[in-house]
């Protein structure tokens, strides 16, 4: 018979907290779409328009951007791919970055109410998130294959690495939202910084366009790291070569130790969260 | 009976009372746990016990009642229990699949029909997809909402929320169940099938039963644990007791007085054996007497009476009127002392407060009416759920 015994352990072993996560995600797969089918559809059921919605933030962002360039309002050097595509593209992968950072979060925020009363396994909520993002992930490529074929841009070889390192940077962004998770559901401020920052990041980004061949623009979006996760992301879902294979691997290193680490933290702050968050 | 399956050794928890503050020590434990660092035992500031040093076991077989006012620490003590936080400090351990029945339909989606959330609610109590559809008929048959189950659930009653919560919460088979103020809800006829569900699981679980109802307690129940303060004030088998112990501490002494004020009472007392008591026991059955003194107005010659027995849940349960054997009581010099005898008073074990009503006699004018004048408590004998355990006689008449 399954014995459990709580006791106030400060003391674990990284091994056997890693252990029970693993389990944690495995045995709750089924608990986690569950939840995922039940928000995805009570989301679109009492909707007319529906996943539609889904596309609007990043439609009208590239829109008025698309609007600005064309006017002439402003002046961009011109893009490898046709401007639209480009934008759309860019403003996708961004707001990936900003739905894995504050994924876990929301999702925590979302289901207090069952966290605080039924013990399941947490890690159900980050399966949950997941399954989610992924699900506005498809809504959102799928507009940018109508785009490609509008504009006939053809993916190359470079294509195949589109996935895993879309994994990658969704990996990384996500251990770093578990990482801010017990801070961001005890205090509230956190989820509301993180879109002004990166709303402020954005411009030192290339999303909206490219990269200056000289200048201070240069300089400062040559140490901002998110510009070579656009960059390379864009390239290879737009048939262009693949440029920093070394931050990739760097980044993957980096990332396999930062959901390590998210997955011990996730699991030490649930019972901590729980009972501050408890009524 | 069988073997230990929850045992509790010293478990305590602490709380702040401080919001800022707690959010704060929050974040400290979160880092120190992280890092494995290790953290004191004492009380940080605004901090308090919630639970403190709580020991307690219970095999398979038993049901062990925890009682307590609100805020002794049962709740909190439950969430430990259920593995939602950990202790502080002692050690806690559970044997074999968990059961509860805390939050009834917990991860329903209001928009969604009551067969979708069937399936969430199961998944959400542990359920896998399998024995939730092996389950599906059994649980819409029990929750008797066939007509209802494809309408969407916010368009439920509460009543209706509850009956789909428990009947898929009634398709567990674990090994201990938790059980925390569930049955209050839904109508009689429901709440029956509820009870006779969780009698049947009894039999083969260990079981936590929080409840504010005592006639629940005292009948499912066959060990109790009264809680104040966080502390044990109270463990053992004698669930009688524990209930008793938790009406005492019930203050009744608020007393509340109406009337005109031509009508003051002086004096009210309980007599036993010739004398005046302040702490009444009474065996079931027993004759209650009382004796009271008033002050009236000049203008009131004769007065009439009317004593009332409330319960601990304020509700009036006997009355003896002056009326019914034509008594008037004559007031001398603008004061009078009555007596009186509540004969035979059959009522279960508990604290009882006794209410008085006075009139004028000729006019029929309500002149006083004194809430909590005096309270008593009958001792336990049997545990009965009625309110009342009557005198009987039996005879073999099978020959």
């Amino acid at each position: 018979m399954e014995t459990r015994v709580y006791s106030n352990s400060n003391k674990y072993s990284i091994k056997d907290i890693l252990w029970s996560s693993i389990k944690g995600y495995k045995s709750s797969f089924y608990l986690a779409k569950q939840l995922a089918k039940r928000d995805v559809k009570a989301q679109y059921r009492q909707s007319v328009l529906g996943v539609f919605w889904a596309l609007v933030p990043v439609l009208m962002s590239a829109f008025v951007w698309i609007l600005l360039q064309m006017s002439g309002a402003i002046q961009l050097s011109a893009t490898a791919i046709p401007y639209p595509l480009f934008v759309l593209v860019g403003t996708t992968v961004w707001s990936i970055f900003g739905e894995c950072l504050t994924m876990s979060i929301t999702t925590v925020n979302a289901n207090i109410g069952i966290i605080t009363k039924i013990n399941f396994e947490k890690e159900a909520l980050i399966t949950l998130g997941f399954l989610k993002l992924m699900f506005n992930l498809l809504i959102k490529f799928a507009l940018i294959v109508v785009f490609m074929l509008y504009f006939q841009v053809v993916p190359t070889t470079s294509l195949l690495f589109f996935l895993p390192l879309l994994l990658i940077t969704m990996l990384f962004f996500i251990s770093i939202g578990i990482l801010i998770t017990p801070l961001g559901v005890l205090y509230g401020d956190i989820s509301r910084l993180i879109p002004v920052i990166l709303q402020l990041l954005m411009y030192v980004t290339p999303v909206l366009y490219m990269m200056p061949k000289e200048g201070f623009l240069k300089t400062i979006m040559s140490i901002n790291p998110l510009t070579y996760f656009i960059i390379d992301l864009r390239n290879s879902l737009t048939g262009m070569p693949i440029e920093h294979w070394t931050f990739w691997l760097g980044t993957l290193c980096v990332t396999l130790l930062l959901s390590i680490l998210a997955m011990i933290v996730y699991r030490v702050s649930i019972p901590i969260i729980t009972e501050r968050m408890s009524s | 009976m069988g073997e230990v399956l929850i045992k509790a050794e010293g478990v305590s928890k602490k709380f702040a009372k401080d919001l800022k503050k707690s959010l704060y020590y929050g974040m400290v434990d979160v880092f120190n746990n992280v890092i494995g660092r290790q953290q004191s035992k004492a009380l940080r500031n605004q901090e308090f016990w919630a639970v403190n040093g709580i020991s307690f076991e219970v095999k398979r077989g038993e049901c062990l009642g925890l009682i307590g006012h609100n805020g002794a620490g049962k709740s909190t003590l439950l969430k430990m229990l259920n593995g939602l936080i950990s202790p502080d400090e002692g050690t806690i351990t559970m044997k074999g699949k968990i059961g509860a029945l805390i939050e009834l339909g917990a991860g329903f989606n209001p928009i969604l029909t009551g067969r979708e959330n069937i399936y969430n609610n199961a998944a959400v109590i542990g359920f896998s997809k399998d024995a939730i559809d092996a389950n599906l008929e059994n649980i819409i048959a029990f929750s008797e909402l066939e007509e209802f189950i494809d309408m969407p659930v916010k368009n439920y009653s509460s009543g209706m929320k509850v009956r789909l919560g428990f009947a898929i919460a009634a398709q567990m088979e674990p090994d201990i169940l938790i059980i925390d103020e569930v049955l209050a809800v839904g109508d009689l006829g429901f709440r029956v099938k509820c009870m006779n569900r969780i009698n049947e699981m009894l039999k083969n679980t260990a079981v936590i039963f929080v409840s504010h109802a005592m006639s629940q307690v005292t009948t499912i129940c066959n060990k109790a644990m009264l809680m104040e303060h966080g502390k044990n004030d109270f463990y053992g088998n004698d669930v009688g007791l524990a209930v008793e112990k938790y009406f005492i501490k019930f203050d009744t002494t608020g007393e509340q007085t109406i009337g005109d004020g031509s009508v003051k009472l002086r004096l009210f007392n309980i007599i036993e054996n010739n004398k005046i008591v302040d702490d009444c026991f009474i065996e079931n059955g027993d004759d209650l007497k009382v004796i009271f003194e008033l002050e009236t107005d000049s203008a009131i010659e004769q007065l009439k009476f009317r004593l009332g027995i409330f319960n601990i849940e304020y509700k009036l349960l006997a009355e003896i009127d002056s009326q019914t054997v034509n008594f008037k009581g004559t007031v001398v010099n603008g004061k009078i002392v009555v007596s009186a005898v509540f004969k035979g008073v059959y009522l279960k074990s508990g604290k009882y407060s006794i209410h008085l009503h006075v009139s004028d006699a000729i006019s029929e004018k309500r002149l006083l009416r004194q809430s909590n004048v005096k309270d008593f408590m009958v001792k336990p004998t049997i545990t009965v759920g009625a309110d009342f355990l009557l005198a009987s006689e039996w005879e073999n008449q099978s020959n």
